[in-house]
């Protein structure tokens, strides 16, 4: 008897203590109905045995994780989007009433987020969900070669991603505020095509890059041919003032031999074309050559033994 | 409970096992006091690792850190410790997972399609895989304020790397615009980290394998080779012009050093010509007559030589060509 007693005063003893962790908040109930202010403050408590009631609450910022849905945007393109959101139970009576427990929450969470989620993103194209600046200055920026600036890329951005994410914070934080939760934020985690736009994007990356290979092929070819249109260019002219230089000088020698032999020649012009002449004759050549004369000329009259006929003066 | 079934177990069998229950029961006394012994001590002296800080929580309520070594506190229900790594960097991998680590490292990277491909910001896809390395900063935090600290880095991770790369054209996202993305998100994400006050440290955002989805691959491929061909392409005219022009150079020289040439021999050639007229007109001018007829005879003389047939006709003679005949000398 004396051991039963001890077990009965244990039990008493442990049902009118409760721990408050750093990580809960409690709130006793007394046969089901709430008494007294939630206790936040985390140690050792006291309460009446077996009447009340210690219901346990997490006082840390807790996770939702969408399911994947498929939305079309404004644009009509499918994505699958899958959003992430951080709550806290900030009154934690009220959470009670409304939705009992963690599970309760994430039930009524889906079903507010979701659709929140589903017409925000529905509302606005594409682009606004994936970007969250317009980042113009990439149109000034030299981004260098091998980058290319899709048209797609220079829009005025409405909202942007920021933008959409705070706007479904904004629609579903008061939804929630009646359930003692408070939405710290909500995010899109995944973002993709589904599969059949998929496809279409892939098929259009494969043209786009297509149309890049074969732009620098014929960058290539056009600085190719401008090198050779260049090369033709400085070819010619080398060639050209080779040549212009080379007849200037030989014109001018040509001038100063000239002006050589007319020096020379013109203290006698007729002497001159007697000493050519004879020249002329030495330097004749050729084999069975025949001499015509006439039995005037001045070599016959020498051969004849006559005066020598002078024709110089 | 095990008292009462010793006593059934020996009821039972009918026997009177008297002085034998009673040393089996002095022998459990034994052995449930050296439980609660062993209890006590185990919860009361813990060990906390060289990379992990202790956090202890008296009735709930935060009481201190401990540091590594040997520790002690009160028995289980009334102090809790909690061993948290703080000293250790800890590594998040998206998009992959290391297998076996080692010299060479394994990876697996299939199945996490939900996680890798992401849409750049002109609505192209990527597909990026990335690692968080991040410490635990603070403890106390970290245990206390996001219930599930690690899903949320993950979470987040997520988050702020979707962000950067769809605010970026695919062709930064695949090659200039990794630095830049690895800071932006560590500091995306250390700012969720800091707003949920988790404790966690952002250390180092490394962005492993970024590609375009396998099926865009080739064509990817294909504008490098366009690259390389562009290159090529133009090397080769380089290459051509720098043949010909330097040879061009050469000839244009070659030609105006000919011509110089000619110049030279031109301009002396005339000089010594008229250098020699010159002097025989001079030597004329003493004996003129003398002088022609010895040159005239000399020149002839010099012709004659060459002649193998001498004609002389009659200076009144008109028309002597069709009597000649000329070639007949020939034969």
């Amino acid at each position: 008897m004396k051991k039963l007693w001890l077990i009965i005063f244990f039990a008493i003893g442990l049902s009118s203590v409760y721990v408050v962790d750093e990580t809960e908040q409690v709130i006793i109930t007394q046969f089901g109905e709430p008494v007294g202010d939630t206790t936040s403050e985390p140690g050792l408590y006291f309460k009446i045995p077996f009447i009340q009631k210690a219901n346990r609450f997490s006082d840390q910022i807790l996770e939702w994780d969408g399911f994947p849905e498929q939305v079309p945007t404004l644009d009509k393109t499918f994505i699958f989007v899958d959003t992430v959101a951080r709550w806290r139970i900030t009154d934690p009576l009220l959470f009670f009433q409304s939705v009992v427990d963690e599970r309760g929450a994430q039930s009524r969470l889906d079903d507010i987020l979701d659709s929140v989620v589903r017409n925000v993103i529905t509302g606005y194209d594409l682009i606004e969900t994936v970007r969250s600046t317009d980042r113009s200055e990439i149109a000034t920026e030299n981004l260098g070669e091998d980058v290319q600036v899709a048209p797609e890329f220079l829009i005025d951005l409405k909202l942007g991603r920021d933008g959409l994410e705070n706007l479904i914070l904004e629609q579903s934080k008061s939804s929630v505020l009646s359930f003692g939760i408070e939405l710290i934020d909500i995010r899109i985690k995944h973002l993709n095509y589904v599969e059949s736009v998929q496809k279409t994007v892939f098929s259009r990356m494969i043209s786009e890059r297509e149309r890049i290979a074969e732009k620098f092929k014929s960058e290539g070819q056009g600085e190719a041919a401008k090198i050779m249109g260049d090369m033709e260019k400085e070819l010619l002219s080398i060639q050209s003032e080779a040549y212009s230089t080379a007849e200037q000088i030989k014109g001018e020698a040509d001038a100063s031999a000239t002006q050589i032999y007319a020096d020379a020649y013109e203290k006698s012009p007729e002497f001159y074309r007697f000493w050519k002449l004879l020249a002329i004759y030495e330097n004749m050549t050729g084999q069975n050559l025949s001499l015509i004369l006439t039995n005037e000329g001045a070599f016959y009259d020498l051969i004849d033994g006559k005066e020598f006929k002078r024709t110089v003066d | 409970m095990a008292k009462i079934e010793i006593e059934d177990m020996f009821n039972d069998s009918g026997i009177n096992m008297g002085p034998v229950k009673e040393k089996a029961e002095r022998w459990l006394k034994v052995f449930f006091t050296w439980v609660i012994v062993f209890w006590a001590i185990s919860t009361t002296i813990y060990q906390v690792s060289p990379q992990e800080t202790g956090v202890v929580r008296q009735f709930g309520k935060f009481s201190r850190t401990a540091n590594p070594g040997l520790n002690f506190k009160l028995p289980a229900p009334l102090e809790t410790v909690v061993l948290v790594p703080t000293r250790e960097q800890l590594k998040e991998e998206f998009g992959f997972r290391t297998v076996k680590s080692g010299v060479r490292s394994e990876y697996n990277n299939k199945g996490f399609d939900q996680v890798r491909i992401m849409l750049t910001g002109d609505l192209n896809v990527a597909d990026v895989q990335w690692v968080v390395q991040y410490r635990i900063s603070d403890p106390k935090k970290y245990l206390f304020n996001v219930r599930n600290p690690k899903e949320t880095l993950r979470d987040l991770s997520e988050v702020s790397m979707r962000k950067a790369i769809g605010d970026r054209l695919v062709d930064e996202v695949l090659t200039s615009g990794r630095d830049e993305i690895q800071i932006e998100v560590k500091e995306s994400l250390q700012n969720f980290m800091d707003l949920y006050d988790s404790g966690i440290s952002i250390d180092l955002i490394q962005l492993q394998d970024v590609n375009p989805p396998p099926s865009v691959k080739d064509a990817f491929n294909e504008v490098n080779e366009a690259i390389q061909q562009k290159e090529t392409t133009i090397n080769q005219a380089r290459q051509e012009y720098n043949q010909r022009v330097p040879l061009a150079r050469g000839q244009a020289a070659k030609l105006i050093a000919e011509a110089e040439g000619y110049a030279t021999k031109r301009v002396n050639e005339a000089r010594g010509d008229a250098s020699r007229f010159d002097q025989v007109r001079e030597a004329w001018e003493k004996a003129k007559e003398v002088t022609e007829i010895r040159l005239y005879l000399e020149a002839m003389e010099e012709l004659i030589t060459k002649i193998s047939k001498i004609i002389v006709i009659d200076g009144d003679l008109n028309g002597v060509l069709p009597f000649l005949n000329l070639g007949e000398e020939k034969q």
